[in-house]
């Protein structure tokens, strides 16, 4: 941070959105009402110091410099080192993470990390038990009773169990259907978008499209949810831009939560978004936000959740460090018992921070040292540090100028839009007189 | 950056800086500003009343229930199949089949219907026993869901055939105009029997209270009430509050409800075994004898244009009372801002008597609602003259005024608000003369509310006496002047006052449903800063009271009292 009167103010963003001029201060992501007319000239060292004073934590934050190490609150485990389908852009190499995971999970290596995980995570908070591959239902005996399992012990202790399981669809049975019922679970189906779009992307082994299969397996959990909440991720790739489309075909499916991701990289490279895909990207994505918008003002849930989530943490001012929980609350455990910091990361030796048997403190704390975005040299000014936090860290590769106005643009249309959808209702009380 | 002045927008935002006290929380309930209209029952349906029960006379004569899969006639009405008939809008046949299915019911029999056919809306014609239907409700040529889907769609006034089943494999039908259960004001229609629209809900007794996710019963009684009465004498009648739900139910006299909580209560296996010992509450007292209901007497006004005359008058008296609480909340200093004993005396004495002013500017919308309704074709014209004089009792008046919340004033607010002890009060009278005309319903609840309302600001002025009882005036008063006109904030205030005005106006002349928009944007005004609550704030922070008006606009200017005012 700047010293007062120094003449660079630190990050924040000055904007106008149809209901007035606003400021957006970085650190702790504070959005403020400028008067009527008035804009900050960001050059003047009255200027600096005011922002500097409205980057200070308040009472209640917590400093956003800190490296903190919480308890692993959640884990996902890869069971299956397979898959049934054969898509182009997978970046687990359909579950063997280009030969790093070769086997199935065993019973007594999910048992085991499952034992860890309820030992070590805060009793009072949510434990996530996620599942991942390959595609997780080709080992679906050790998923049921592993579910079984934790929900047994989650009752004897009275701790709040909840799953995840990122699914392609297509094999899913009755009996898998009821299991999602019957239990807290997240499903996440990866889908992308209208069928032939998807079946390009998304073949199976054979080469034919898997929509109609994942349609087959899914359709019925989606009209009869049951204590599960489903949605769909649809990759992104170059080819493949028609978001709105997309989203319709999805929502025309009856999927409620439908959320996009751009391919970075992928192990062909060829689809990925790079360069001047980035405008394109984000002019397909701010399109698909404005049916949202006018479904919002119509009283119409936002089925895009890339535009719910960036609008809640608009509202509550969500400023992390951290893009994610990867070495923190998060880690996701190998066929083999390992415990890497990321899913994505399976069989990389950074990011290999312990085992079933326990973490390697010291390493996690230098891994989350490196990871913080002030570690992050690009990232210094940029105003939308707290709320993008640097990225996912296994696409930091791939992270340039554009896909960085990708971000920063994404982020604007969202906070003017959430100053335009609240109109001139503000918060009656904290005026800050500057 | 000398003054400026940053709005916060989100919450971290308002956070930055404010007291611990005021950081906005997520917490579960009701906001205080909660709606009749965004009850519970808009997240757990059927809880203000079983919405099922509303389809429950959906066929001329006849009472059904249902658990959403069956349909069973519980009644007859016998008296209205004689009157039809006699009339002649009832054959022979169906009348003594009407007359059969009354006999057996009252014998013990059951009579199912079990078959609809008829016009169900976006379904079409269709014809179908309920056995047929199955839960699910999709593609093409599909099915209502269940019985009690199927019926909510039936068109009204489409003629519907029911096929009956009765006792000993006896099969009949019927056919009939499918009933309206709301009358053309949108009220529920006079069919429906006191109680009929609330007779499923949740009950102590059947422990759904525990299970559904909602704790309402439980969560809906009254925290606290008067003891019961034991006898004549002063301690037998205690003005203090108990607990309600206290577990002991042999104390006495009962535990005083105090501050840190007081006595133990009844948890929800108690209830479960208990809730007969619970006690009815009536006029804040808990009662053990039959409640009987004190008789209403007043003086009906002479003819229609008095009455109307009165109460273009008691609207006057809504907005004067509106202007003075508003004056009166913005006279105390800002809560935020007080120390620490004072602040949350301030906090609540400002919130509450903002929202008895808001509850003023409600009923100046319903007498208005009800003088459109009572005026005679195109003679309606809104009331939105304030009161010269304000009633303080029969026949004692008193000027309006702009002043602060001293002591005295405070005193003054309770006895305006007191529970009317004349008959002859001017609510009394217009609801004496709309029972004698026989008014629509909810012309005559509107008013009702009006009075009933004017008890809870009548409790409500006296803790705010109790609350800033304990400082001394000086320490909580910012303003005790009227702003004088030319003060700019005070310029500003009247304009925006103006054209909220004139917003009202136009809203009201236009009436509902035209007119919700733009008494939308009246209300969308008075919160903004832009509006009222931002120049009320200027004309505070610069040490003044507000004022409202006078105005030369003759729709707004002062209005006399009539001669012959209670």
């Amino acid at each position: 941070m700047n010293s007062p009167g120094a003449t660079r103010p630190p990050p924040h963003l000055q904007f106008a959105s149809a209901v007035g001029n606003h400021l957006f201060v970085s650190a702790y992501s504070r959005l403020f009402d400028l008067p009527p007319g008035v804009k900050i000239d960001s050059t003047s060292g009255a200027a600096a110091e005011l922002i500097e004073s409205l980057s200070l934590p308040g009472p209640e934050d917590e400093s956003l410099a800190l490296t903190s190490r919480p308890n692993p609150q959640s884990v996902s485990l890869n069971i299956s080192a397979s898959c049934n389908l054969a898509c182009s852009y997978c970046y687990a190499g359909q579950g063997g993470f280009g030969g790093r995971q070769t086997a199935a999970m065993r019973w007594e290596t999910a048992r085991a990390a499952v034992d860890r995980l309820l030992g070590c995570a805060d009793p009072a908070r949510p434990i996530t038990i996620g599942f991942l591959g390959g595609e997780p239902f080709l080992n679906r005996p050790l998923l049921h009773r592993l579910v079984d399992y934790a929900a047994g012990l989650g009752a004897e202790r009275h701790l709040d169990v909840r799953y995840s399981v990122t699914t392609n669809g297509t094999l899913l049975t009755e009996a898998d259907r009821r299991l999602l019922r019957r239990h807290p679970f997240a499903v996440t189906v990866s889908l992308d978008g209208e069928e032939a779009a998807h079946d390009r992307n998304r073949p199976n082994k054979a080469g034919r499209g898997s929509w109609r299969r994942a349609m087959q397996g899914i359709g019925p959990l989606l009209r009869e949810p049951g204590r599960a909440q489903v949605a769909a991720r649809a990759t992104v790739g170059r080819g493949n831009m028609k978001l709105s489309a997309n989203l319709a075909a999805l929502a025309g499916e009856g999927f409620a939560e439908i959320g996009f991701s751009p391919l970075r990289a992928s192990p062909g490279g060829a689809d990925a978004i790079s360069g001047a895909d980035w405008r394109d990207y984000v002019e397909a994505l701010e399109e698909a936000a404005e049916v949202e918008l006018s479904r919002l003002r119509a009283g119409l849930p936002i089925r895009l959740t890339n535009l719910a989530i960036a609008l809640k943490h608009i509202h509550r001012g969500f400023a992390s460090p951290y893009p994610c929980g990867a070495g923190g609350g998060y880690f996701s455990v190998a066929a083999d018992g390992a415990w890497y910091a990321c899913h994505r990361a399976v069989g990389e030796e950074a990011y290999r921070l312990g085992d079933n048997d326990g973490l390697d403190e010291a390493k996690r704390a230098l891994f989350l040292g490196a990871r913080h975005v002030d570690a992050q040299t690009e990232c210094t000014s940029c105003w939308a540090r707290y709320l993008c936090s640097g990225g996912c860290h296994q696409e930091v590769a791939a992270r340039t100028p554009e896909s960085c106005d990708f971000v920063r643009e994404w982020l604007r249309f969202c906070l003017v839009a959430y100053c335009e959808l609240r109109g001139n209702r503000m918060p009656s009380e904290g005026v800050v007189h500057a | 950056m000398p003054d400026l002045k940053l709005l916060p927008r989100n919450v971290a935002a308002v956070r930055l800086g404010a007291q611990p006290f005021d950081v906005p929380v997520l917490v579960a309930g009701n906001p205080a500003a909660s709606l009749l209209e965004s009850g519970v029952g808009n997240c757990f349906p059927g809880l203000e009343c079983d919405i099922r029960n509303l389809e429950r006379r959906f066929f001329p004569f006849l009472a059904v229930d249902t658990d959403f899969g069956s349909l069973q006639v519980t009644s007859v009405d016998s008296a209205a199949v004689a009157a039809a008939q006699a009339q002649g809008g009832l054959n022979a046949v169906d009348a003594a089949l009407y007359g059969a299915i009354a006999t057996d019911i009252a014998a013990g029999e059951v009579w199912q219907i079990d078959g609809l056919a008829g016009d169900f809306g976006p379904l079409g014609m269709l014809d179908f026993a309920l056995s047929d239907l199955g839960g699910g409700s999709s593609g093409p040529g599909r099915l209502p869901a269940d019985a009690w889907t199927a019926v909510r769609l039936l068109k009204e006034g489409a003629v519907v055939t029911l096929r009956l089943a009765g006792p000993g494999g006896r099969s009949e039908s019927l056919a009939a105009p499918r009933m309206r259960y709301l009358d053309a004001n949108g009220a529920l229609a006079k069919m429906f029997e006191v109680g009929e629209l609330s007779q499923s809900l949740c009950s102590p007794w059947t422990h759904d209270f525990r299970d559904c996710g909602c704790y309402y019963w439980a969560t809906n009684h009254p925290d606290i009430a008067l003891p019961p009465q034991t006898g004549t004498t002063a301690a037998d009648n205690s003005d203090l509050a108990t607990v309600w739900l206290r577990a002991d139910r042999n104390a006495s006299p009962p535990p005083l409800a105090t501050v840190d909580g007081g006595a133990d209560e009844l948890r929800y296996h108690g209830i479960n075994r208990d809730w007969q010992l619970l006690n009815l509450v009536f006029e804040s007292r808990e009662r053990l004898a039959p409640y009987a209901e004190s008789e209403f007497v007043a003086t009906p006004f002479a003819d229609l244009a008095t009455l109307l005359t009165q109460m273009r008058y008691a609207a006057g008296v809504e907005l004067a009372l509106t202007q003075e609480y508003l004056a009166a909340a913005w006279s105390l200093r800002p809560a935020a801002a007080a120390p620490a004993p004072l602040r949350p005396d301030l906090r609540a004495a400002f919130s509450e008597v903002l929202r008895i002013a808001i509850g003023e500017m409600r009923h100046l919308r319903a007498i208005n609602e009800v003088l459109r309704a009572l005026s005679p074709a195109g003679a309606y014209v809104p009331a939105l003259q304030v009161a010269a004089e304000i009633p303080l009792g029969p026949g004692v008046w008193r000027a309006r005024a702009t002043r602060a919340l001293t002591p005295d004033v405070i005193a003054e607010f309770v006895d305006v608000e007191a529970p009317s002890t004349s008959v002859d009060s001017l609510y009394s009278r217009i609801l004496a003369t709309l029972v004698a005309r026989d008014a629509p319903d909810e012309v005559t609840q509107a008013v009702r509310t009006i009075m009933a309302e004017g008890e809870d600001h009548w409790e409500t002025f006296r803790n705010v006496q109790q609350w800033l009882g304990r400082h001394a005036p000086a320490a909580y008063l910012r303003a005790t002047a009227p702003a004088a006109a030319a003060l700019p904030a005070q310029v500003e205030l009247q304009n925006r006052y103006a054209a909220l005005l004139d917003l009202l106006h136009q809203g009201y002349a236009a009436g509902l449903p035209a007119g919700a928009a733009t008494i939308n944007a009246a209300r969308s005004a008075m919160l903004d800063p832009d509006g009222i609550e931002g120049a009320l704030d200027a004309v505070a922070a610069a040490g003044f009271l507000p004022v409202f008006g006078p105005f030369a606009d003759l729709r707004f200017v002062e209005l006399g009292r009539p001669p012959d005012a209670p």
